[in-house]
């Protein structure tokens, strides 16, 4: 599904990612735990060509991303990204930020489209706040419409960039419990996270993420249970 | 004091001449053509100088920012003086319309400025949330970027506005006949400086602070719309 060969990526003159070759196959769910600066959110944002590869190839479903002859923007309606900041849009409404990719790209009608968002915000349980605008969410509120908006356009992988981290501790849960369910529905997904209960509850695989390299990748139970390396006992020492 | 009001506003100023307030009612109206034509002509040309100014083409971004630099940094007299006296010294051009041209493309540079701080200061995290979905560029722009970036915007340009108006009071450099020229013509005709020059700035602070007020209104209904 997702194939990463040989993935360095520069800023300027610091080497973020160096050398990352990974595959994640259909209903896989990845988590990817690491140190902040170590790359992980780097490694995600590759996988969209949120950030341009240095060198390495990337292949989603057989078409490597990094030729530039691909079509972006193709790529991207089968890849859906939820950020740490929601990144929804202030100015339209929950059922407009739901729509408007699937309408505008002409991928749905209008009705279409807005009977898939009321089904996707019941699946994440905010259909009473369809009319409503952003401000007036919660932050786990609005990560939820983040994701139904995602899912929107029908992706065949979702890619979650630290979903949780903005959030008030008590509104982690609910944005987990619609990551899981989505999990529990054979969604691909790769997942940057800081929740290790979560990662270790929810994900096929977990890597390890250590100065652009990975560490460990091994499943969940072992990595954390038993882990191999280090410096990935040195990280787990500190955060659980 | 009553005198001096009748003598440079109210009576002929020469025989079978026009009294002061008609001299100065028809300045105001040189003044608020060329305030408003110039702003037009700044807000097209500004849009224009702002979006070459955010190309990824250097030749397009290197002229936008040598543009900006020239007019900002040299006033706004020297750049009156040298359309209409060097660039229209062979046509036979009208004095507002060199002022037009003049303030506008002068404008044209602060109006780029404020347009392009406008779109840069809509969170970088909205282009990308648009571009992940798998809008194109021009499409992620016209849809979310710019309804976000006119708020920033229209504010600001009201100010631009605002300051236009009064910078538009040295027109009288190249002879034409603005609010200030005329204050100053009725000053040097009656001999009289304190009610024409009084008259003139009541009439500029009555301008810039209607503008002001509707432009603090528009501010504030815009807010509620959020």
């Amino acid at each position: 599904m997702i194939k990463v060969v040989d993935l360095h990526k520069y800023f300027g003159k610091l080497e973020v990612l160096r050398g990352i070759t990974e595959q994640v196959d259909q209903g896989e769910v990845i988590s990817v735990i690491g140190p902040s600066g170590s790359g992980k959110s780097t490694f995600l944002r590759c996988i969209n060509l949120l950030e341009e590869p240095t060198s390495g190839h990337i292949y989603i479903e057989g078409t490597d991303i990094t030729d530039p002859q691909t079509d972006v923007n193709r790529l991207r309606e089968k890849v859906g990204m939820v950020f740490q900041q929601f990144n929804l849009f202030p100015h339209k409404s929950v059922l407009e930020n739901i729509t408007l990719a699937p309408v505008k790209l002409g991928k749905m009608s209008i009705s279409e489209a807005e009977n898939k968002a009321a089904e996707l915000l019941k699946r994440v349980g905010l259909l009473d706040k369809i009319n409503e605008y952003p401000n007036r969410l919660s932050g786990g509120q609005k990560q939820r419409v983040a994701i139904a908006r995602a899912l929107a356009m029908n992706p065949d992988i979702m890619l979650f960039d630290e979903p949780t981290s903005a959030l008030d501790p008590e509104m982690v849960g609910e944005v987990l419990d619609v990551i899981k369910q989505l999990a529990s529905e054979g969604m691909t997904m790769v997942v940057v996270t800081h929740e290790m209960g979560f990662a270790r509850e929810v994900s096929n695989r977990v890597l390890f993420i250590d100065e652009g390299i990975i560490v460990e990748n091994r499943p969940p139970d072992e990595l954390f249970g038993n882990p191999e390396n280090e410096r990935t006992r040195d990280f787990l020492s500190k955060v659980l | 004091m009553i005198d001096a009001v009748k003598r440079t506003l109210l009576e002929e100023l020469w025989d079978a001449g026009p009294n002061g307030i008609t001299l100065l009612l028809n300045g105001l109206k040189v003044t608020l053509v060329v305030t408003l034509f110039a702003v037009f002509f700044g807000v097209i040309l500004g849009t224009v100088i702002a979006l070459m100014r955010m190309s990824k083409k250097r030749i397009l971004n290197l002229a936008a920012r040598g543009y900006t630099e020239i007019i900002r940094g040299t006033p706004v007299l020297v750049q009156l003086l040298i359309i209409y006296f060097v660039v229209f010294q062979s046509f036979d051009v009208n004095k507002t319309m060199a002022a037009i041209i003049a303030f506008g493309i002068n404008s044209g540079a602060y109006v780029s400025e404020i347009i392009r701080a406008g779109i840069q200061a809509v969170s970088k995290g909205q282009m990308e949330a648009a571009r992940s979905l798998g809008m194109p560029h021009s499409m992620a722009m016209k849809e979310i970027i710019l309804p976000q970036a006119v708020k920033n915007i229209l504010p600001a340009l009201g100010n631009e506005f605002i300051v236009l108006l009064k910078e538009t009071s040295i027109i009288g450099f190249i002879g034409g006949n603005d609010l200030m020229r005329a204050g100053n013509k009725i000053r040097s005709i009656t001999y009289e400086a304190t009610i024409p020059l009084m008259a003139t700035a009541v009439i500029y602070l009555i301008l810039t602070l209607t503008l002001s007020h509707m432009l603090s209104r528009a501010e504030r209904r815009m807010k509620n719309s959020d």
